[in-house]
């Protein structure tokens, strides 16, 4: 299973990430690759290293040593904005969203960083098509006026996740979208995700829908969704293969999954 | 090697008295998460008090010393414990607000309780001095300065250091909830902290104002040299702080050796500054701001903004016509007020109207501190830094030069361009409260190296700024000159008001709102905000000239620190957030110079400084109080709603268009004007 996903494309690549945090090391010697048109895991316990392989991911961390490939591209040396621009979306495990616009502006301000000229008005229409696509998808009409700092965290997921669909992402990084949801919530939310990775989410201004890299403690719905899993323990990888690989290897039981059960 | 020992003892006897103060900012700092800007203000409240008590009420020492440490002290200390109390977790934005509110209050407060005479306070020790070695005297008072800073210094280290108030405190500032369920309590702590913090600043008053004199300005002044030592020790280790204190006060002295032979002119005056802004700047991103993982979004839950207009926008065009109908009400309104206050030369006579011409220069220069700081969320205490450059160029050129006054506006904000982005540097890797700093020290920089040189200021004299004549026109008239600041005034007020609509208003806000998700999305926060202060500070330079040729004669003390500092106030009271709020900020600018009676003038500044500090949290300052009472007042005269049409206070926004017109006027509240 493995073997046959590596056949297709890849879209993002991190190769031998290490991360010191003075005497700490948040990662170690960490590989990572997600192909075009999946969504992949990557999971473990608090504390494992997967918000900060996300940071470096996304240029808001330098990597004490390794390399991050977008698209066949050595991006490593790329400010965090240039990623953006390119194509690498991420949400955020403590929201960060724009709390005093409303939740349409947060759309559309996104939409105007991630494309050239946005924010000098160019693209105004096809700006206009592309968030009204994404506020459909996320049934986000209903609250599109209010305050996104007035907003429940379920919601607010929800308009990280949009924010990261307006740039048109080829990969998107979603750092726990699940916690803070309801089971109803989670729902809908893992339906979107297949929905985008299938590329409903927008047949007409992309090439190809875009891969998922996934970090969740919901394991319920990682297993559901992912096609492979990474999972991350102290900073090292421990396993990786298919959910049922995963779920069957008994380093993770015992690191992960066995705590969780027992918890 | 002889004649340096006097400079060093003189440094170090100043040294130690900031030494205290630099440990009295760290304290509160690092146990309540707020970095005082009135710490000079509270140490020259004190010392004024303790001359009030020995001097005149000739109280003995041994009265009037446990009166100030033991009463006027705690007492002042539990109340600023109470004062913050409720604003902990809040922005630094918000902290930064009220502490320099607090600032102004006291120094508004001093003069009303302890009147304006001159007078002198005594050393505490005698002045006489012994002899150490051949050729040299120090002073008892310096001695015994020197040996009471080290020993209060030593105790409240190790009191931090020994003692379980010292881990309580830790722990109270690393997680007060935390903290209070293992049995730290957390308000005795804090109250604690305060308490100590202000007796300290009592001890620095009344230690440092027998030498720097007895005077509200000179004492706030004089305090900030401590800020640099506190920033040495990160604004969390004590010693580092007392240290640095020690050090910078021996360079001080020793420079002003050499100054006085005219090679470094007034370096020693500006160092402290100059070595604030440099920690900041290499220092950069080990600061870390205390608290700053659990802040709270300090959006007033109450403005219900824009809940009234998602009624059934479904379709995106449907949005667009419903928002142009709402921007285009408050341009009406906006020009409609422009167009009125174009005829206020009919009724109003000349010297009046100079004044509201300052209110409107005033709502210009507001206007720029509106969209660096409401809209990008880049706080600056250096705007009338760019004012005096405005100034000061416009009248080097269009008076002595005698250059065109347009020429010379725009050489003005060519010269703000890079001193905006020098300005802006800092905010690359700082924010908040270090940001803050940064542009504080800026402003003092600017003060005490370039605007107090005689060939750029003229010195105290001043120099002088001619009226415009612009295309054959003149406007050396009080009407005519007026009508042209309120034309530039409104064409930059509309311009603001269609940017902050469109794009580079969405781009500045989230900017201010996470700059960290901005820059994943693909902004470039290096260029933004580099341009933001960059422009903010030439269109202020804009407003200096208009400044400098509507005052004509204009000197250093027109551009003090102390100046944007009030200018930080007044644009918070009207409301940061909104154009409006810049058109208050001058308004009430305006009646200050307007109305001169020596009772209004005393109580006055206090009252503003008051309702800041009321105001803080509030973005929308003035106007959203303004709208809220409006909207209850209204609300009275209302007829009642049907029943079904009610709508509780936290359901969201659902499709009923009875609710749209019931909550007409809250209709894109948030949208600013």
């Amino acid at each position: 299973m493995v073997s046959e996903l590596a056949t297709e494309p890849t879209v993002l690549e991190a190769g031998n990430i290490t991360v010191h945090f003075g005497g700490l090391v948040a990662l170690d010697d960490v590989s990572l690759h997600v192909p075009a048109g999946c969504i992949a895991g990557l999971i473990g316990p608090n504390g494992a290293g997967k918000t900060t392989m996300f940071n470096v991911l996304t240029g808001l961390q330098e990597p004490t040593r390794g390399s991050v490939e977008f698209l066949g591209q050595n991006v490593s040396a790329w400010p965090p904005h240039r990623r953006g621009k390119a194509g690498i979306a991420r949400t955020f495990q403590r929201l960060a969203l724009f709390g005093r616009l409303t939740v349409h502006d947060n759309l559309v301000a996104s939409w105007e960083s991630a494309h050239r000229g946005g924010v000098l008005g160019r693209g105004r229409a096809e700006r206009n098509i592309r968030v009204a696509e994404v506020m459909d998808l996320l049934d986000l009409w209903p609250v599109a006026d209010r305050l996104a700092g007035e907003l429940s965290t379920g919601k607010g997921r929800m308009v990280e996740l949009g924010r990261a669909l307006c740039t048109d992402p080829r990969i998107l990084l979603l750092d726990e979208p699940g916690s803070g949801l309801d089971a109803n919530e989670t729902a809908v939310f893992s339906a979107v995700l297949r929905a985008i990775i299938s590329g409903g989410s927008d047949p007409r201004h992309q090439s190809a829908p875009p891969a998922v890299l996934l970090v969740e403690h919901d394991m319920a719905l990682v297993m559901d969704v992912c096609t492979s899993i990474t999972v991350l323990d102290f900073g090292k990888v421990i396993a990786r293969g298919t959910p049922s690989q995963v779920r069957a290897d008994p380093v993770v039981r015992a690191a992960y999954l066995g705590d969780a059960s027992a918890g | 090697m002889s004649q340096y020992w006097p400079f060093i003892v003189i440094g170090l006897f100043t040294g130690s008295i900031y030494g205290l103060a630099a440990m009295g900012v760290v304290l509160t700092y690092k146990t309540v998460g707020v970095f005082n800007f009135a710490y000079g203000a509270i140490a020259m409240f004190c010392a004024f008090t303790y001359w009030q008590l020995h001097d005149a009420w000739h109280l003995t020492a041994w009265l009037a010393m446990p009166i100030l440490f033991l009463v006027v002290a705690p007492v002042l200390g539990i109340a600023f414990e109470a004062l913050y109390r409720p604003l902990a977790g809040l922005s630094a934005e918000v902290l930064i607000v009220v502490s320099v509110g607090v600032l102004a209050a006291l120094s508004a407060l001093v003069p009303i309780i302890y009147g304006k005479q001159d007078r002198t306070l005594q050393a505490i020790f005698p002045t006489s001095t012994f002899a150490l070695g051949s050729h040299f005297h120090v002073g008892y008072d310096q001695l015994g300065t020197l040996l009471v800073s080290l020993a209060v210094a030593g105790v409240l280290w190790a009191l931090l250091r020994h003692t379980r108030f010292g881990t309580s405190t830790r722990a109270a500032v690393d997680n007060p909830d935390l903290a209070d369920m293992v049995g730290v309590h957390g308000d005795n702590v804090r109250r604690s902290a305060w308490i100590l913090s202000t007796m300290f600043a009592a001890l620095v008053g009344i230690l440092i104002s027998p030498t720097q004199g007895l005077d509200v300005n000179q004492l706030v002044l004089v305090v900030i040299y401590a800020f640099a030592p506190a920033v040495f020790g990160r604004l969390v280790s004590l010693p580092l702080a007392y240290i640095g204190a020690l050090v910078l006060g021996v360079v001080v002295s020793l420079l002003s050796k050499f100054a006085n032979s005219g090679t470094v002119a007034n370096l020693e005056a500006a160092l402290p500054y100059l070595a604030l802004f440099a920690l900041l700047i290499l220092m950069g991103g080990r600061l870390k701001e205390a608290g700053a993982s659990s802040r709270r979004l300090s959006v007033s839950t109450r403005n219900t903004a824009g809940m009234g207009n998602a009624i059934g926008a479904r379709h995106w065009i449907v949005r667009v016509l419903g928002w142009r109908l709402r921007v285009e009400r408050k341009l009406t309104v906006g020009l409609l007020g422009l167009g009125l206050a174009l005829f206020i030369p009919l009724a109003v006579p000349g010297p009046r109207l100079i004044d509201i011409t300052f209110a409107v220069v005033y709502g210009l220069i507001a206007l720029t501190l509106v969209v660096l700081t409401g809209w990008a969320g880049q706080i600056s205490l250096a705007q009338f830094a760019f004012v005096g450059v405005g100034a000061f160029t416009a009248g080097h050129l269009s008076g002595s030069h005698g250059q065109h006054f347009l020429v010379a506006a725009l050489v003005a904000m060519a010269i703000a361009a890079p001193l905006g982005i020098l300005v802006g540097l800092p905010s690359l890797r700082l924010s908040g409260l270090y940001l803050a700093l940064a542009t504080l020290a800026f402003a003092l920089i600017m003060d005490n190296v370039v605007f107090n040189r005689s060939d750029v200021s003229g010195g105290l004299t001043g120099i002088t700024v001619p009226r415009p004549q612009i295309f054959g026109l003149s406007f050396g008239g009080r009407a005519s000159f007026y009508e042209l600041v309120l034309v530039v005034f409104g064409v930059v007020a509309v311009a603001a008001y269609a940017i902050r609509l469109g794009p580079i208003g969405r781009r500045l806000q989230i900017l201010r709102d996470s700059p960290l998700a901005a820059s994943t999305l693909g902004v470039n926060l290096t260029v933004t905000k580099l341009v933001v202060f960059a422009v903010c500070g030439m269109v202020a330079a804009l407003g200096g000239a208009f400044y400098g040729a509507l005052q004509q004669a204009i000197t250093p003390l027109d551009f003090l620190w102390s100046t944007s500092l009030t200018l930080l106030l007044l644009v918070v009271l009207g409301g940061r957030s909104v154009i409006s709020g810049a058109v208050i900020a001058g308004a009430v600018f305006g009646v200050e110079k307007m109305i001169s009676n020596p009772q209004f003038n005393e109580y006055f500044p206090l009252a503003i400084a008051l309702g800041v500090i009321a105001l803080a949290q509030e973005p929308e300052g003035t106007v959203a109080l303004a709208r809220r009472e409006t909207r209850r007042v209204l609300s009275v005269l209302r007829p009642l709603p049907r029943r079904s049409q009610r709508r509780g206070p936290d359901i969201p926004a659902v499709p009923n268009p009875g609710v749209a017109v019931a909550a007409g006027g809250s209709m894109g509240a948030n949208r600013g004007l």
